[in-house]
């Protein structure tokens, strides 16, 4: 019968699993050519986001969003040493994370937010009704809704696709195939671990103590949203990124949050009760 | 100096307008009302069940805006239908759809066989309106009413904005907001036409409870907040809050049913009226100033980084 209602529904079955596919920022190899971000605007025909001068380095770009799906920090780094100042630039290609438990996904009321076969999370553009959870629920800040009004795809959450078009093609992402420096390395995620961890030795040899990686199975940053499909190699604290130390997923704390909710409604119902029954 | 990149915010402002806090408002309002009429109908004397039976039109009446302000604030409106085309609890925002969607049937229906009970509804619509089960509508009702009371503070706090996540209480502080407001709009439509002295006592000190459980959650609340909580505590939205939300919405009231617990006849009806509209004004001030401070907690990056310590 289901399968009966299926057809009558025309409902898909969803495609078979693959192998997760992710990207591995390095940011010791960043230069901030922004490559990326252009790459990206240009295949997923983003919008500009106008001309504004932040002040800050020379990133004007400023954040993640709806239409902006790689974003380059420049980060200036003071450190007084022995003959003065000495400067560092450090430069971060940040993205969706593509999280394994993912706030945005759990929070879609519609299952507009899907985990596609790569593994990866996708917004069906067709599906979302633009409620707006997702975007308060992301602990990164990476999903925004577009305007309602005047605008591409008005109205509905978006956020980098990790190229799902091009996936289906077997083709790389864009901002991956433009990265001229291979800070941005997309593959099969269990390899690229391997690549980071790899990467991390040689990097602490040459004695940058500092470098770590940020969303590894193994590291705290993955204790409630899991590993990150799309993880980076840092060279400072993650907070010196914008990253959060232990990314919080909403789930963990709903249900005894629920419960003292409930608990306030059932003891005023039970006072209620309590107050009207006494007569007289 | 900031600890992270520039000042910049680590999450995104909610991109949600004045409807939704006016929605859970009313929402919350709605059940509370519900379930006081519901509490009257079963617990109370004759009287009590005369006066607060019109509880049951203030929830179908605070239920009509409900929907158009939910479905107004989506980006795409048009597609309000997709929240129900999975059934999806993790979700609270899927939860509150399915809540809405099946509590204003059910309410209608009870509100419409109350009035049919009394004469008011007559014909073939109070024929068919007699028909509502009625103890089966008012637990449904209540189970559903409060389900969509307490729901929304949840919702805020399942997000990753300082001020809404940090503390475990939103949820218990915006289910006992919304049960003081909807059993004080009981009192206030009960105010209106005569109902026994003891009634209008035994209300208020329904209401007075509410107001007292209201008090010590929030209290609860802005000490589990601890510095997330700034933004509501200090700055332009602390005047609405404090003098508002808390002076207005909850001191006055219990100070105002203190007086009315020795008071008879007008006097009576006159505090309790006014220690009502107090109590419900004191309930939107509340959702509006957590809702809003909410937003410029989204761009307070040192507690967001706080707020993720592990």
């Amino acid at each position: 019968m289901i399968d009966a209602y299926k057809r009558m529904m025309n409902i898909e079955e969803p495609p078979a699993p693959k192998t997760a596919k992710g990207f591995f920022t390095d940011t010791s190899l960043c230069i901030g050519c922004k490559a990326c971000e252009v790459a990206c605007k240009q295949w997923n025909q983003l919008p500009a986001d106008g001309f504004a001068i932040t002040g800050n380095s020379y990133d004007n770009t400023g954040h993640l969003g709806a239409t902006t799906w790689r974003h380059v920090q420049f980060i200036e780094q003071a450190k007084a040493n022995g003959s003065g100042q000495e400067q560092r630039w450090l430069m971060m290609s940040d993205v969706c994370k593509h999280c394994a438990n993912a706030a945005c996904l759990e929070a879609c009321p519609t299952g507009a937010l899907v985990r596609t076969e790569y593994g990866t999370v996708y917004v069906q553009q067709d599906i979302c009704n633009g409620c707006g959870f997702c975007v308060p629920a992301c602990p990164f800040g990476v999903i925004d809704r577009t305007p309602k009004t005047g605008h591409f795809e008005a109205g509905t959450a978006h956020k980098c696709t990790l190229c799902y078009d091009r996936l289906k093609d077997d083709m790389t992402p864009a901002c991956a195939k433009s990265c001229p420096t291979a800070s941005i390395q997309f593959g099969d995620v269990e390899e690229l671990r391997t690549r980071a961890r790899h990467r991390l030795g040689e990097l602490h040899a040459r004695g940058e103590s500092k470098a770590r990686l940020y969303g590894m199975p193994e590291g705290k940053e993955a204790a409630e949203v899991g590993p990150l499909h799309a993880f980076f190699l840092l060279l400072d604290e993650p907070q010196k990124y914008n990253l959060p130390e232990v990314p919080r997923l909403p789930r963990k704390t709903m249900t005894e949050r629920y419960g003292w909710s409930a608990a306030v409604g059932i003891g005023f119902a039970l006072v209620g009760a309590l107050v009207l029954g006494r007569r007289g | 100096m900031a600890e992270g990149y520039y000042d910049y915010p680590v999450v995104k402002r909610p991109v949600w307008t004045w409807e939704v806090p006016a929605y859970f408002w009313l929402g919350g309002l709605a059940g509370g009302a519900y379930l006081t009429a519901a509490l009257a109908q079963n617990f109370g004397s004759a009287d009590d069940r005369r006066a607060a039976g019109g509880g049951y039109y203030v929830a179908a009446a605070a239920l009509v805006p409900c929907a158009p302000l939910l479905i107004a604030d989506l980006g795409r409106p048009d597609r309000f239908h997709h929240m129900l085309r999975i059934f999806k609890p993790l979700s609270p925002m899927n939860l509150g759809a399915w809540t809405l969607t099946s509590f204003t049937p059910v309410a209608f229906a009870r509100a419409a066989s109350h009035a049919a009970s009394t004469g008011l509804l007559r014909g073939p619509l109070g024929a068919l309106a007699r028909l509502v089960p009625t103890r089966l509508a008012e637990l449904a009702g209540v189970v559903l009413g409060l389900t969509l009371a307490g729901y929304s503070g949840v919702l805020l706090a399942a997000t990753n904005i300082p001020l809404w996540a940090k503390s475990k209480l939103l949820g218990g502080l915006f289910m006992a907001s919304a049960l003081a407001s909807g059993s004080a709009a009981v009192t206030l439509q009960a105010g209106r036409r005569a109902v026994p002295d003891a009634t209008l006592h035994r209300l208020a000190m329904i209401e007075s409870a509410a107001s007292a459980g209201e008090m010590a959650i929030l209290t609860g609340y802005l000490v589990q907040s601890k510095k997330a909580a700034r933004p509501l505590t200090t700055g332009r939205f602390a005047m609405p809050f404090w003098l508002g939300a808390v002076g207005a919405g909850m001191l006055l009231p219990l100070l105002l049913h203190r007086v009315a617990g020795r008071r008879h006849g007008r006097a009576l009806r006159s505090l309790t009226s006014a220690a009502a509209i107090c109590t419900i004004g004191g309930s939107l001030a509340l959702r509006w100033t957590i809702f809003e401070a909410g937003k410029e907690s989204a761009e307070d990056q040192g507690a967001s980084f706080d707020l993720a310590r592990g």
